[in-house]
């Protein structure tokens, strides 16, 4: 079977949960992205990502307990799977050595 | 602190549409970003919220559509089909008292449906319909000039120059058409003669303005030439057979005329109709005097008006129009006003119409009455369901426990009563198929159910059928679903609780309904009934009338011919005149000397007689003498009137008119003498003002008073002796009381509709009344059988059964009495001569409608009564 592939939103995001690791949800991951982006994001495109790869097995999910705050709602915190962390390695390693084929040159 | 919270409508929307497994996260995550943006702007967080709602509207987060319910409830409607199925098969008698009771009342509306539907068609067909207009003319005496016209004091029939001056003085009038009244001809075709008295003379652009098909010839020329004639198909037929018609010739008398065209027959939902159209132009020919002739009337005038153009902005120019042309008139005065052809046949209020007209208010009444039926079987339908609601309370029960939801189960009981009506249905379109042939006979209008059977009206049907299920089902399937488990199982349920009140308040409505519609039946037929055995003021039996048509030979042997039918035993007298009683008759400008000497013009009715039309037809004098042989020169000289015209001209006492001088169309002389008021039209109307005069060349008509015991034989003869002395002259003949009384063929008409359509409903109201009492019955049987051990008579328990009923028909008498009075009251305003509401009517319908009831009450009573206590007694 196909290996699932990472779309680079989704890839952002699924950085975002892995370094927010066990404590990642839509609103803390949202913050967290619009901080490093420094623009700002729609939570529906955040929500998308998370859904799609949830279905193709990067993210898990888990609610959290109940609060009196969200109008009593859950939160619902993602944590990066194997084949996520796998597939972020991948990513990784594939602009690495991609980068590292740049020729060194000054544009000093 | 309280929480604000986010958009109650975005949320609600979410919810909707967001799927089950993420509405927790979104909801949360997008309520938290709310809260934090309430912290910093807390007036667009609404917005905010309610734009991320809609930016979640995508098909992720949607939830599915879920196909697989539908099967669950294909299945389910599968079930209730079939349960419905079998009990429908189960109670025999409720569903067939249902279903039948449903079927007459939807059938009855079906057919009055057809009727109205027919009503509503005349003149439809034209394409030219809603921008042509007729002009009405009100002719008024000295005496009215001034005073306002009302609608009704409008006649349609004019005069000849109209039409011109109104095309010369108004540019927005495009064209204009006339035609005239019907006249008599005698056509000659080959050795045939054919007598045609609905043959008119019509303009030339008679094909332009109105909708009708030629068959063959030019329609743009036919009629242009002098002696030209446009058949119908059934005229043209009738004279040529299979020959071509045009070209040929056919004369009438010395004249020649040409057929230049045949059209078709014109539609029966027309508001005027002819057989044939004669040119204009020959007519012209004939009389040219009179088309220049303001007072001369003979004409229909209709005319098209521009697109654009306003009538409102044309009759306002009315008077000053008529002034230009006839304000000269000095002793009358006369007004036009016009009227859109669309009305002509259900809203026209004017006199001397072309055709027969319909009455709105008789089809408002016809409706609402196939209404009322429909009402009382969807009655029926409730009543007897809601009684009947216990058997299937256990059933209910069960399902509730079993998991049925409320809606599902008013879902259930609803497919079951739309099934039924359905069946209903069913019997309807037979019934209708069946009965339109009566309808045709009663209504004397060409209505086929086959206009009924297109595609289009099966939507339509399927709404109704649906509706009428709902309309009759929902009641008893909102009571039925309410019950409440529980007590229903264990037992605690014993009667039917809910629905009594309205079951009664149900049952007083039919029977108001029906004892009102009983009374109005019975008003009308002794009304009917009175007007026949009214005194008319003249002999009208034994009256045979023979219509010469003015034939010039028959009147210059007048005196011949009458000696000749003297001579025959049976004839009693003849007299012959212009019309008879029931007919038609002008009015005519007469001036009499008042009795402060000066001379007065009034416009009484004119009656064109001989000698002997007096004496013929028994009519009394109050004073003076009658035309008679002795003076010579009373055709020229002598004026008759009657009692009503003595007293128009300010005379109480007869007598005194007698020998004042007169000076009417063209004659003068003294007035001779007075006859009684005579109902010389129909009993509508009170006796008006009338004037008689002897003119031998206005002769029309014989009257024939004969005395015989074989009618048949004595016609044989007259015709005859008709034969031997005007051969060249078809013998047509008629009795006077059967022509006189067609004027109360539309309220006849009426009467029969009436009479069905309560016999119906009495018949509907009666089997809801025996189901009801058929079930109370047998709810009751243990009671009963109890009474009789311990000593009831059948007598007794006939009367404990029906006592309740009869409390409820009194109140339904005490509604249906002064609802009745009243209607009926309005009913017979119509007629100047009334029965009265006398109260034995009241009594009649009230008495007709109970034992009809107590008849069928007693069917199930007697029949409770009389069982052996033994057997209800000994199962429990």
């Amino acid at each position: 079977m196909k290996e699932p592939s990472l779309g680079e939103f989704e890839e952002l995001v699924l950085l975002t949960v892995a370094a927010q690791h066990d404590e990642a949800y839509g609103v803390s991951i949202l913050e967290s992205l619009e901080d490093q982006l420094g623009k700002k994001l729609n939570i529906s495109a955040i929500h998308v990502a998370l859904k799609r790869m949830d279905d193709k097995g990067f993210v898990k999910s888990r609610f959290g307990g109940i609060t009196s705050d969200r109008g009593g709602r859950r939160k619902k915190f993602y944590i990066i799977t194997a084949l996520g962390k796998r597939k972020l390695d991948q990513q990784y390693a594939l602009r690495t050595r991609i980068y590292n084929q740049i020729p060194k040159i000054s544009f000093g | 602190m309280k929480k604000i919270a986010p958009p109650k409508f975005a949320l609600d929307f979410l919810r909707w549409y967001c799927r089950e497994d993420y509405i927790e996260e979104i909801e949360g995550d997008l309520t938290e970003l709310f809260e934090n943006q309430l912290a910093s702007a807390p007036k667009k967080a609404n917005w905010t919220f309610f734009w991320l709602v809609l930016r979640h509207f995508r098909p992720d987060f949607i939830k599915p559509i879920s196909i697989p319910n539908l099967f669950i409830h294909q299945a389910m409607f599968k079930n209730h089909f079939k349960i419905a199925w079998r009990h429908i098969f189960k109670k025999k008698l409720y569903s067939f008292i249902n279903i039948t009771g449903l079927g007459v009342g939807m059938a009855c509306c079906i057919l009055i449906l057809l009727y109205v539907k027919h009503e509503l068609s005349y003149d439809q067909y034209h394409t030219n319909l809603h921008s042509i207009y007729r002009v009405l003319h009100a002719y008024k005496s000295q005496g009215e000039k001034g005073k306002p016209t009302n609608p009704e004091d409008y006649q349609v029939w004019g005069s000849a120059p109209v039409g011109p001056a109104l095309i010369k003085d108004f540019p927005e009038v495009e064209s204009y058409f006339r035609f005239t009244s019907p006249s008599n001809w005698l056509f000659e075709y080959e050795d045939k003669r054919f007598q045609e008295d609905n043959i008119v003379f019509a303009d030339s652009n008679a094909f332009e303005m109105f909708s009708w098909k030629m068959i063959a010839g030019d329609p743009a020329t036919a009629l242009d030439e002098p002696y030209s004639i446009v058949l119908t198909e059934k005229v043209a037929k009738k004279f040529f057979g299979e020959e071509d018609p045009i070209g040929k010739t056919l004369r009438e008398g010395e004249t020649a005329i040409k057929v230049t065209g045949v059209m078709e027959n014109v539609p029966a939902n027309s508001h005027f109709t002819f057989d044939g159209l004669v040119s204009m132009s020959t007519f012209r020919d004939f009389r040219p005097g009179i088309f220049d002739s303001w007072g001369y009337v003979d004409f229909y005038t209709y005319f098209i008006l521009q697109e654009n153009a306003s009538i409102a902005n044309l009759k306002s120019k009315t008077s000053e129009f008529v002034d230009r042309y006839t304000g000269d008139w000095e002793d009358s005065d006369y007004e036009i006003t016009f009227e859109p052809m669309a009305d002509a046949y259900l809203h026209s209020e004017a006199a001397r119409q072309p055709g027969e007209t319909g009455s709105i208010a008789n089809l408002t009444i016809f409706s609402s009455v196939a209404l009322f039926i429909l009402l009382i079987a969807c009655i029926n339908f409730i009543n007897l369901s809601t009684s009947r609601s216990l058997e299937r309370a256990k059933e209910v029960g069960i399902r509730k426990v079993v998991g049925a939801r409320r809606y599902t189960l008013i879902g259930q009981f609803l497919s079951e009563f739309i099934l039924l009506s359905l069946f209903a249905a069913a019997l309807a379109m037979v019934l209708v198929v069946l009965l339109s042939p009566v309808l045709q006979d009663i209504s004397g209008k060409p209505i086929s159910y086959k206009s009924l059977l297109v595609w289009e009206n099966l939507p339509i049907a399927t709404g109704v059928i649906l509706l009428i299920g709902l309309l009759a089902g929902s009641y008893p399937a909102l009571l039925l679903s309410r019950f409440q488990p529980t007590k229903v199982l264990k037992g605690a349920f014993k009667s039917s609780g809910g629905g009594i009140a309205l079951r009664k308040g149900l049952v007083v409505f039919q029977f108001s309904l029906s004892i009102a519609l009983m009374v109005g039946t019975a008003v009308v037929f002794s009304q009917l009934q009175y007007l026949r055995n009214h005194d008319l003021g003249f002999d009208q039996e034994q009256m045979v009338i023979v219509d010469f048509a003015w034939d010039s030979e028959v009147k210059r042997q007048m005196d011949a011919i009458k000696q000749t039918y003297l001579s025959n035993p049976d004839v009693v007298s003849i007299a012959s005149s212009r019309a008879v009683p029931g007919g038609f008759l002008p009015n005519a400008g007469t001036y009499i000397e008042a009795p402060d000497g000066t001379k007065t013009m009034y416009s009484p009715t004119i009656y064109e007689i001989d000698q002997d039309f007096i004496s013929n037809y028994k009519i009394e004098l109050a004073a003076g003498r009658s035309f008679s042989r002795d003076f010579p020169m009373d055709s020229a000289q002598a004026l008759m009137i009657n009692e009503a015209a003595a007293k128009m001209w300010g005379y109480s006492n007869p007598e005194d008119i007698v020998g004042k001088e007169f000076d009417q169309w063209g004659k003068s002389g003294t007035v001779i003498g007075v006859v009684k008021d005579f109902n010389y039209k129909s009993l509508h109307k009170s006796v008006e003002p009338l004037s008689l005069r002897y003119d031998p060349r206005s002769l029309r008509k014989f009257s024939i008073k004969i005395n015989s015991k074989d009618i048949p034989k004595t016609i044989a003869e007259l015709e005859k002796t008709w034969d031997e002395l005007v051969p060249h002259r078809p013998f047509l003949y008629s009795f006077l009381d059967d022509s006189f009384n067609k004027q109360y063929q539309a309220d006849n008409r009426f009467g029969q509709i009436f009479g069905v359509f309560a016999c119906i409903a009495i018949l509907i109201a009666c089997l809801g009344l025996f189901g009801l009492t058929a079930y109370t019955t047998s709810q009751r049987t243990k009671e009963i059988g109890i009474r009789k051990v311990l000593g009831a008579s059948v007598g007794n328990i006939v009367a404990l059964l029906s006592i309740g009923f009869l409390k409820l028909f009194f109140i339904a008498l005490l509604i249906a009495i002064p609802l009745s009075w009243y209607v009926m009251t309005r009913w017979l305003e119509g007629f100047a001569y009334q029965v009265g509401l006398r109260v034995e009517l009241f009594a009649l319908a009230g008495i007709g409608t109970l034992s009809i009831a107590l008849l069928t009450i007693s069917w199930q009573s007697i029949k409770a009564a009389l069982a052996n206590p033994v057997k209800s007694l000994k199962s429990e």
